[in-house]
């Protein structure tokens, strides 16, 4: 195998881990904060992406034709408009079920996430089938022998990625992330101390499901299509992703979602017998991984978590 | 077709039990009749349009003055889940006021549907599914299909693309029963013919992500890659094969002659060529007819591919019961001796499996955004041509 | 024998001893699952589920559904019989019908499997998210054993549990090393896995599915319809006897492990695993006990199940249906065997009954969850306090 292919393999598996990572940091920040695992993420990821491809219709629709102008606002109005529904998602349907069983949250969260999904194909125009997102960013391509680097690709993953360290920054360094983290930590402790409770998770909430959106826009502009079934398969791996991390903690979703794109990535190559094994693969490795490190490859402590 | 947002499922409910309970003018008998498809889950874009289609053919009948029986459309929803339709089946065929059911599009859930209904002697009429098993796998005489299966579409294409002087392919099958069934046929008509398969890649049929195994492909270095799946992933394979700079032909199947799949991809979508059993619907008379009738209808969803077939397989139950009565044993008699009976998919006629063996397989190529067929296409003249010839 | 406590309420309702009124609701709930399994038309579905919910705040109103609380407590052989004696009615006057009978099969066979799932996170907080893959190896077995070997059918539903034990042995390193969400990932690596698996390895019939061959008991073939008294019934009525043995013994079998010491080592496991492992109990041997004991249980469901569909897929044992079973746990309260018998028939039977707005129908099902999840947020009959002798904590 030469050098060209193998940066290409490379730079796929990174547009990938940055997608995964996206969706693993939603994960692992409702985690932190009311301990609950929320299944309709990546239906919400779906829906983001939804909302920003309708947003393009509307401004293609009276002719605005910047493509950067157009990238902004479809990404920025898919981010805002989910981050809303996100908190929206949390008061009304997480916070009512926070004396139930944590699993019922799981429950409820998982029948949303059907019917999100559902709605979209039933009344989105057309929706059972697979819309084209456009493409926005350049496409001019570097090629250096076998390796193939487009503009849009590159763009896409420097953006990704710096909004997982926005996210990191936000966490860790604002007055705000520090409430995230003292919530997350004892929510008794955290309201004697006067933060605003429910406030804290509706923001959680609402700064997860953005994240997802902007995964959601993210996937949109890089394959130039989305469809409504999406959010099932990337929501899986993002939610395996977060905990094999270690769930609570940024560095462990990110971690996970390299990784679990690693091995897709690997598994499709290196498996001479037969690339449909990958899925087996990967999974099974996750499986081992768990038995090695039962809490994830960054312990959980609690003193460090989001 | 795409017409507006349908805003509640309440409205919806509405519509429904009006139509359950709308009372025919005349009084006649009223006959039903079963659909299956895949109404719900990922591949419901086919089981819709299917499910409309069939709704049709029952309008336009009821329409129909000179019609005997008034007839009402028992739609149900198989999940593309073999348990799932072994339920819906059996639920269509106990029921004894169900005199024959246009039945199928997933293969897997057909299979095991055909059983059920030999059980309970209900004559079905296969609309979508294509596996060869489905009709010559068993020997019920309930069990009938007006499509062709993958054995002759593949068949067809091996050699089509022989004459076009590929050599070499990858392939990329989903590991649904649809996607490795034509990587088996289509692979062992190819390599009869001297083509060579330089890769072949297994992909289930959720996943986004192809860059891995087409960067494999990229590798190989094929001219043709030949792809065994339906629209939503064939949409996804192209667009990927363009970032990564792949320029070799994308040769599909019947899957993908869909307008998702134009709509899907645009300009990406010129020069894929793709094979369908049946004569093209814009090309026969009745095609035409069932377009526009399609059209005026107002459906919220495109017929697809396999819509013409599941009015052509409503029309032809509702013509035998119209024949020989609303008795299952007659119906069921009736369909196998069914010999150059007219439809909008061209003339049926039944083996002795209730095989429709009068395939004619129409060879697609995708130009200016649209599914033209081969032999009338710029690329058959050479005004156009194909990647790398 | 039961798991509830409740003082009994001030006044009876309608002066009626509690036994009575525990034999007047089963003999409701019967001729209620009888109408609801029958009914074809949106009129029937719609009126008989605003019925339910009439039904439901008119009992709690009145006092009666304490009254069939304490029935259940302190009748509870009698109240066992009569339930049993329900179905069997049921299934009697269904005998007809073989949709309907089908219907009733299933939803026996998923409360089944959704009992041992029970046993798993309700008892012990050990999160399964491959249900269906454990009651998919049960039906791959009936399938193999029934078409290449000659084993009675009667055992291969043995062996189809044991079957599911054996590979989620598999399973048990990591499944008992984790906790919570750690060991909920593990299942669900496993469950897509499995399914996976099964489509791109050809040795089991790949993505087409195998058949499975039909079930006999001493040389009468289950395929083949009983006549009684002149009436040829629905074959079904075999699947639905033997699917009613099955999920009575399973019943009987969770009860008895609740109230047995393993059933409160369980408990204690779930509760806190680090202060039981404090008082010397056997955390890992409790949680194997539990993981086994679950997967036994849908592997046997899955084997009957397989045999009655008499043809199986891997996409009938997707994720997307071990959250299924998760959710009749769920929905029915977690730990409550009668709640997972509730659940069982709604989520089995409301999808189907849905079929008639069609394309619809998961939409209005998965709104109908939430609102009922958010009305009882802790499931349908969340689970009560145990208590080891019925009427123990009297009362005036």
């Amino acid at each position: 195998m030469d050098i060209g292919l193998l940066g290409q393999y490379l730079a796929n598996g990174i547009m990938l881990g940055t997608m995964y990572a996206l969706v693993a940091v939603g994960f692992t920040l409702f985690f932190g904060v009311l301990d609950v695992i929320k299944f309709s993420h990546g239906d919400v990821l779906m829906l983001g992406a939804f909302t920003g491809f309708t947003v393009y219709l509307g401004m293609a629709g009276i002719g605005i034709e910047n493509p950067w102008v157009l990238v902004v606002f479809v990404t920025l109005s898919a981010v805002i408009g989910t981050a809303f529904i996100g908190a929206v998602i949390a008061r009304y349907l997480v916070l009512p079920l926070k004396s139930a069983p944590p699993l019922n949250i799981l429950l409820i969260t998982l029948m949303l996430g059907t019917a999100i999904r559902e709605a979209v194909r039933l009344f989105f125009p057309d929706g059972s089938n697979p819309k084209p997102f456009p493409s926005l960013l350049p496409s001019s391509s570097v090629e250096l022998g076998n390796f193939s680097l487009r503009a849009d690709s590159a763009i896409l993953v420097g953006v990704g990625l710096a909004v997982i360290v926005g996210l990191h920054l936000l966490i860790n360094r604002t007055r705000l992330g520090l409430a995230i983290r003292a919530v997350a930590q004892d929510e008794e402790t955290a309201k004697t101390m006067g933060i605003n409770y429910t406030m804290i998770v509706l923001v959680t909430f609402a700064i997860g499901s953005g994240a997802a959106a902007f995964a959601g826009t993210m996937n949109g502009l890089y394959y130039n299509e989305i469809n409504f079934g999406m959010g099932l398969l990337l929501g899986l791996i993002g939610f395996s992703a977060a905990i094999i991390g270690g769930l609570g903690n940024l560095y462990g979703a990110i971690l996970g979602g390299f990784l679990f794109a690693g091995l897709q990535t690997v598994g499709a190559v290196a498996l001479p017998f037969a690339s449909a094994y990958k899925d087996v693969f990967a999974f099974a490795v996750v499986i081992a991984l768990m038995a090695w490190k039962p809490t994830g490859l960054i312990a959980e402590r609690t003193s460090d978590r989001v | 077709m795409k017409k507006s947002f349908c805003w509640s499922a309440g409205a919806a409910l509405v519509a429904a039990a009006m139509l359950a309970t709308a009372v025919p003018a005349v009084a006649k008998d009223t006959v039903k009749i079963a659909f299956i498809g895949p109404l719900t889950g990922g591949v419901s874009a086919n089981g819709l349009g299917g499910r409309n289609s069939a709704e049709l053919a029952v309008k336009l009948r009821n329409q129909d003055e000179k019609a005997k029986y008034t007839y009402e459309l028992m739609a149900l929803d198989d999940e593309c889940k073999p348990n799932v339709g072994v339920q819906v089946a059996t639920k269509a065929a106990a029921d004894r006021k169900v005199i024959g059911g246009v039945t199928h599009y997933c293969s897997a859930v057909a299979i095991g549907a055909v059983d059920i209904y030999h059980k309970f002697g209900m004559p079905a009429i296969v609309w979508g599914a294509v596996l060869p098993d489905i009709t010559y796998g068993n020997t019920h005489a309930e069990v009938h299909r007006v499509n062709g299966t993958m054995i002759n579409q593949n068949e067809t294409a091996a050699q089509f693309m022989a004459d076009q002087g590929y050599k070499t392919w990858a392939v990329i099958h989903d590991t649904t029963d649809y996607g490795k069934g034509h990587n088996e046929y289509f692979s062992k008509f190819i390599t009869g013919k001297g083509g060579k398969i330089l890769g072949t890649f297994g992909v289930t049929a959720d996943q986004q992500d192809f860059t891995a195994e087409l960067t494999k492909i990229k590798e190989l270095k094929p001219e043709v890659i030949f792809f065994g799946g339906l629209t939503p992933i064939g949409v996804r394979i192209r667009q990927q094969m363009d970032k990564l700079g792949i320029e070799a032909v994308f040769q599909g199947t019947s899957g993908i002659v869909s307008d998702a799949y134009l709509d899907g991809l645009g300009e990406l979508a010129e020069g894929t060529l793709a094979f369908r059993e049946g004569a093209p619907a814009d090309k026969l008379p009745g095609g035409k007819f069932f377009l526009s009738e399609y059209e005026k209808a107002g459906y919220d969803q495109a017929p697809e591919a396999y819509g013409p077939f599941a009015f052509a397989a409503a029309n032809l139950l509702m013509d035998a019961i119209e024949d020989v009565g609303a008795d299952r044993k007659k119906v069921t008699a009736y369909l196998n001796k069914v010999e150059n009976h007219d439809s909008i998919t061209g003339p049926i006629t039944f083996d002795d499996h209730g095989q429709n063996t009068v395939a004619v397989i129409t060879k697609y190529v995708a130009e200016d955004g649209k599914w033209a067929v081969w032999e009338d296409s710029k690329y058959a003249t050479g005004e156009r041509k194909l990647a790398g010839r | 024998m039961t798991a509830k406590t409740l003082d009994l309420p001030k006044k009876s309702w309608l002066g009626l001893p509690a036994l009575a009124i525990g034999l007047i609701f089963v003999a409701l709930v019967t001729v209620y699952g009888w109408l609801f399994l029958h009914a074809e038309s949106e009129m029937e579905v719609l009126a008989l589920l605003v019925a339910a919910a009439i039904g439901v705040v008119a009992g709690t109103r009145s006092g009666a559904t304490r009254n069939v609380s304490v029935a259940m407590n302190q009748h509870s052989g009698i109240m066992n019989a009569a339930i049993i004696g329900g179905v069997l009615v049921v299934i009697g006057l269904l005998s007809q019908e073989h949709f309907s009978l089908l219907m009733l099969t299933s939803v026996l066979l998923y409360l089944t499997a959704a009992l041992g799932l029970n046993v798993q996170f309700g008892y012990t907080g050990m999160v399964n998210f491959a249900g269906a893959a454990f009651f998919g190896i049960g039906a791959y077995t009936a399938a193999v054993m029934t078409m290449h070997t000659g084993v009675p059918p009667l055992l291969i539903l043995l062996c189809g549990g044991v079957a599911a034990a054996l590979i989620g042995f598999v399973l048990v390193l990591p499944v008992v090393r984790t906790r919570g969400h750690y060991s909920a990932v593990v299942t669900i690596a496993f469950a897509v896995l499995f399914k996976t698996f099964l489509e791109v390895n050809d040795v089991l019939g790949g993505p087409q599915g195998l058949t499975v061959g039909s079930m006999s008991i001493l040389g009468w073939d289950f395929n083949s319809s009983p006549t009684l008294f002149g009436v040829e019934m629905s074959f079904y009525v075999n699947y639905a006897l033997l699917g009613t043995v099955l999920a009575a013994v399973a019943f009987m079998f969770t009860r008895r492990l609740e109230r047995s010491w393993l059933g409160l080592t369980l408990d204690s496991v779930r509760l806190d695993e680090t202060a039981s492992a404090c008082f010397g109990i056997g955390v890992t041997r409790a949680k194997i006990l539990a993981f086994t004991f679950g997967n036994v249980l849908a592997g046997t469901a899955g084997a009957l199940y397989g045999m009655m569909i008499s043809f199986i897929a891997p996409t009938s044992f997707t994720f997307s249906d071990s959250l299924l079973l998760v959710a009749i746990v769920l929905l029915g309260g977690m730990g409550n065997p009668w709640g997972t018998a509730v659940a069982a028939a709604i989520v089995v039977v409301l999808p189907e009954k849905l079929q008639i707005i069609q394309e619809y129908r998961f939409l209005l099902f998965s709104v109908l969850v939430i609102v009922m999840l958010l009305f009882r947020p802790d499931g349908l009959l969340p689970r009560q306090i145990r208590t080891y002798i019925p009427g123990w904590r009297k009362q005036p």
